[in-house]
């Protein structure tokens, strides 16, 4: 287990990824809608790392759950990006 | 309750929670289906003896049976048929006490059992459901279809799969944990019995497969009950049904018959007296097929409107996967012509399971291919071609039945009338199925057909008969056993391997004194303590002496619970209430339904009692959820166990949270593919954010991480033994989940007040929808919450043990991660 500190330090930084996606859409004047877009998946992929890394200790957990989380996320991406080519 | 009523109370079979008990509910509970599947085949094979029927049965009666058929044979028989041989003998031969958790694998079966009474229960209810084994859409929902109205019965159909689903869902959990964690010294991966492998394997498809199923007939569900509009646009909700159906369509072929396939390896290695040849490649051979049935789901859409470049993708991955499966026959029937072969009952099954089975694969292989599929799609040949390959399963699964019926039952059977059924079956399988292959242009489900097809139909209903009479004889030999059948020894087969043929037919309770041990090389049954050797494995595992439970050594472990089954009985009558809404919820909705909105033809007469129902089977899951969560029962973990590639600091439980969200990534992630897919279907830009601002979301995320973090300091607390800490932020955190269905109701309030329901267009249903499936999850989160509060003012707990609140972490930090992604696609894009 990570300590306090850590802990509310990746808080901070949560929020703040949190706003960063809500200011990529408001700020539409600067930021394109696939930029905005782009913008924000990275900051949730970052987020969701670091929840399930260090809130969830990923990172201190068999390499093989990360694994199998892994092939769960594969698994979602695999049918959305197949069934949505499928379409094209 | 710990205490193990004998088996010839009734009270035994209700709280049993041994998984040879368990093992003996489902094998006892899929011949029912069985019968009761076969039954129903019968009579629309009568009614196709002519062409346009013989007025046997109605057109809708025909459509029902047929339907009803194909689930209850592929859902309610097959896979708990194999499920019971493996609750049985899967922990006999990895040398464990039991499953990893007894009380979720009674209640595995429960919710099988009750699952299947409530689709059964259907044709009581106003009619089963009549559109397809598959359900496609939009014969699914109540729009569009009059003929397919949201019945009572065809509701209990759909809800009665659902519920099956989470009881696979717990079986999953289940059976990864324990043959992950629990297999005894020495016992590597590799060295693990072929039957064990064909389980181990079948339950990681079923991890990933059936959770897209549950996110289908959720989002199924929602549209019966609620009238949403996931599967009634005119457009893409055909393809997406398609696309989530078949995702887990093509696996549960391996998912049915790989348990089969390990039977038959079982039994060619013993009634040939040796060893599989190719036993390593035959290994490979099944992960690459557990692998590769994930990528060929599509070749069951090449009739629909697909691109022709994924269509060709598909057939060629289609072809591949054919290829490990040569392998595994070559294997099979080298080893008959390297060993010496005995004709027994067992074997003589599981041989006629490869001559089906290969055949079965052969015409498949037509279907793999897209031009020929034109030809054959909707036709008898697949009829003919799928049940050659399901119920090959079906022949090696009876071989199974035969093989263990001595140490089940501690009585061997008659040779001669159990080869008498053999002869029958195979006679009467091919009869049935082997016309329909020359009676191929004959549409499937449908009774007429050309004239000149009409001698071939009338065999098969002939053939039918054949086959339902030899499983009569399959059961009425068993009985014979039971009544006459000469004492079983141990080991009645010479050239057994297997560890549960090692102990007494039947096996005690506990399976044997001590533990399981392949340390030396061989079984050996050793004093319970840790390993002595320093856990040297063969296949690079980690065998590791832990001692866990310090103060308990002395203590049984509990056999006994009544609460699986009354949660079982809860969730029956919570999904028997909600199939009864759809007329009332129609009735509410009326005055706001949009006029260009999908045409209701529900036709269902409004009772009040099925509001009633849901609400008592919230009321009797509340408290037996809650009974059972307060309930003193011991699992021991195995002090000494094989674990790799799960060792480390994992426990049971919380592996088994684990696998659980690994199936919660797919069932959200399927609900939020289901959006991509009809937003590019529509054009993505069409779609505008449904939410009146992008401010409650945000909101809700600051409030989510907030939970987040207070969640962990819960934990910290926990880990220092603080109970006021403890409560402190186990309590913030639930007023914070608190906070975020505050925003949630405010946000859907404001859209109701603009007169915007989840009904008022596709978009909306995605948003509602979506969202509501993550606020149920933030309900449940916080009703765990509740419930450890409660405990921790009740009895001080998780202050010596925190496990728990890591746990319940686990599970609500995943509901954040959820909301990282629902935000920007719901509120931004």
């Amino acid at each position: 287990m990570a300590s306090v500190r850590t802990y509310a330090i990746i808080y901070v930084v949560l929020l703040a990824l949190g706003t960063g996606k809500f200011i990529f859409f408001t700020f539409d004047d600067i930021f394109t809608y696939e930029m905005a877009m782009g913008g924000t998946m990275v900051l949730a992929v970052i987020k969701s790392l670091l929840i399930a890394g260090y809130y969830q200790h990923l990172i201190e957990e068999p390499r093989s759950i990360t694994y199998m989380m892994s092939i769960a996320v594969f698994m979602v991406f695999l049918l959305t990006i197949a069934a949505g080519y499928s379409i094209q | 309750m710990g205490d193990l009523p004998p088996r010839r109370s009734v009270k035994r079979w209700l709280v049993t929670t041994n998984h040879k008990d368990v093992g003996i509910l489902y094998l006892a509970t899929a011949i029912a289906f069985l019968l009761i599947g076969g039954l129903l085949a019968l009579l629309f094979r009568l009614h196709l003896l002519e062409p346009g029927g013989t007025g046997l049965l109605t057109g809708d009666e025909y459509n029902q049976y047929v339907t009803s058929h194909g689930l209850l044979m592929v859902f309610w028989f097959l896979s708990p048929f194999a499920f019971g041989f493996a609750n049985y003998f899967v922990p006999l031969q990895i040398g464990a006490k039991d499953l990893a958790f007894p009380r979720l694998n009674a209640m595995s079966y429960w919710f099988y059992l009750l699952s299947g009474v409530l689709a059964v229960s259907a044709f009581f209810l106003g009619g089963s459901f009549a559109g397809g084994w598959t359900l496609y859409a939009p014969l699914n929902v109540p729009t569009y279809t009059p003929a397919m109205e949201a019945t009572t019965g065809s509701n209990a159909t759909v809800f009665g799969l659902l519920m099956f689903v989470i009881s696979v869902t717990m079986g999953t959990v289940n059976f990864m944990t324990t043959i992950h964690r629990h297999r005894a010294e020495g016992m590597g991966l590799w060295n693990m019995p072929l039957f064990t492998w064909s389980i181990l394997l079948t339950v990681w498809m079923m991890l990933f497969a059936f959770a897209a199923l549950l996110a289908a007939l959720l989002l199924l569900g929602a549209d019966r009950v609620f009238l949403t509009q996931y599967f009634a646009t005119d457009q893409g909700s055909g393809l997406l049904w398609a696309h989530l159906f078949w995702f887990f369509g093509h696996p549960e072929v391996y998912i049915v018959f790989f348990p089969a396939l390990g039977i038959m390896f079982e039994a060619f290695q013993t009634f040939c007296g040796r060893r599989l040849v190719g036993r390593k490649w035959v290994i490979i051979a099944m992960v690459l097929v557990a692998v590769q049935s994930f990528l060929v789901w599509m070749h069951h859409m090449f009739l629909t409107t697909i691109n022709l470049e994924i269509k060709t993708l598909t057939m060629a991955t289609t072809i591949g996967i054919s290829l490990p499966f040569d392998l595994m026959v070559f294997a099979l029937i080298y080893t008959m012509v390297k060993g010496r072969v005995r004709f027994t009952t067992p074997f003589l099954y599981s041989l006629g399971a490869l001559v089906l089975f290969i055949l079965g694969g052969i015409t498949g292989v037509f279907l793999g291919a897209i031009v020929l599929d034109y030809e054959f799609r909707g036709t008898y040949w697949v009829v003919a071609h799928f049940h050659y390959v399901m119920v090959s399963g079906v022949t090696a699964l009876i071989g199974g039945l035969y093989y263990w019926w001595p140490k089940m039952t501690g009585r061997m059977y008659s040779e001669f009338l159990g080869k008498l059924s053999f002869a029958v079956y195979f006679i009467g399988f091919n009869l049935v199925y082997f016309p329909m292959f020359l009676a191929w242009e004959t549409p499937r489900r449908v009774f007429h057909y050309s004239g000149d097809m009409t001698l071939w139909h009338q065999l098969s209903t002939v053939g039918a008969f054949v086959l339902g009479l030899s499983v009569l004889m399959v059961i009425a030999t068993l009985a014979h056993s039971l009544r006459y059948g000469a004492i079983a020894p141990d080991n009645p087969w010479e050239y057994s391997r297997t560890a549960e043929w090692a102990i007494s037919s039947p096996p005690p309770l506990d399976n044997w004194d001590g533990r399981a041990s392949y340390a030396s090389g061989s079984l050996e049954f050793v004093p319970d303590t840790p390993a002595t050797d320093g856990g040297a494995v063969a296949d690079g595992g980690t065998a590791t002496a832990e001692a866990a439970h310090a103060g308990q050594e002395e203590r049984h472990p509990d056999h006994a619970s009544i609460w699986p089954f009354v949660i079982g009985v809860g969730t029956f009558v919570f999904f028997l209430g909600l199939s009864g809404l759809t007329p009332i919820v129609v009735e509410l909705i009326q005055p706001y339904y949009p006029a260009d909105g999908p045409v209701i033809t529900v036709a269902g007469e409004i009772s009040y009692l099925y509001p009633a129902i849901t609400v008592l089977g919230i009321a009797i899951l509340g408290v037996s959820l809650f009974k059972m969560g307060v309930e003193d029962f011991y699992v021991p973990e195995p002090r000494v166990a094989e674990r790799w590639p799960f060792g480390g600091d994992l426990d049971d439980t919380k592996m088994g949270v684990w696998v659980f969200l690994a199936s919660d990534v797919v069932v959200f992630g399927a609900a939020i593919g289901a959006y991509v897919f009809l937003r590019l279907h529509e054009g993505w830009a069409s779609f505008d954010p449904i939410p009146f601002a992008a401010w409650p979301g945000l909101l809700n995320t600051y409030i989510l991480l907030t939970s987040s973090f207070t969640v962990i300091m819960a934990l910290v607390m926990a880990e220092r033994g603080n109970k006021r800490g403890l409560l402190g932020f186990l309590g913030a955190t639930m007023a914070l989940g608190l906070a975020f269905m505050g925003v949630k109701a405010f946000e859907y309030g404001v859209k109701f007040s603009q007169g915007e329901f989840w009904f008022t267009g596709l978009e909306y249903t995605l948003y509602f929808v979506t969202t509501g499936l993550h606020a149920l999850h933030v309900i449940i989160g916080l009703l765990i919450a509740a419930f450890m509060i409660y405990r921790i003012v009740s009895i001080d707990a998780y202050l010596e043990d925190e496990r728990p609140v890591e746990f319940f972490g686990l599970y609500w930090h995943f509901v954040d991660i959820v909301w990282v992604f629902l935000f920007p696609i719901f509120y931004l894009m």
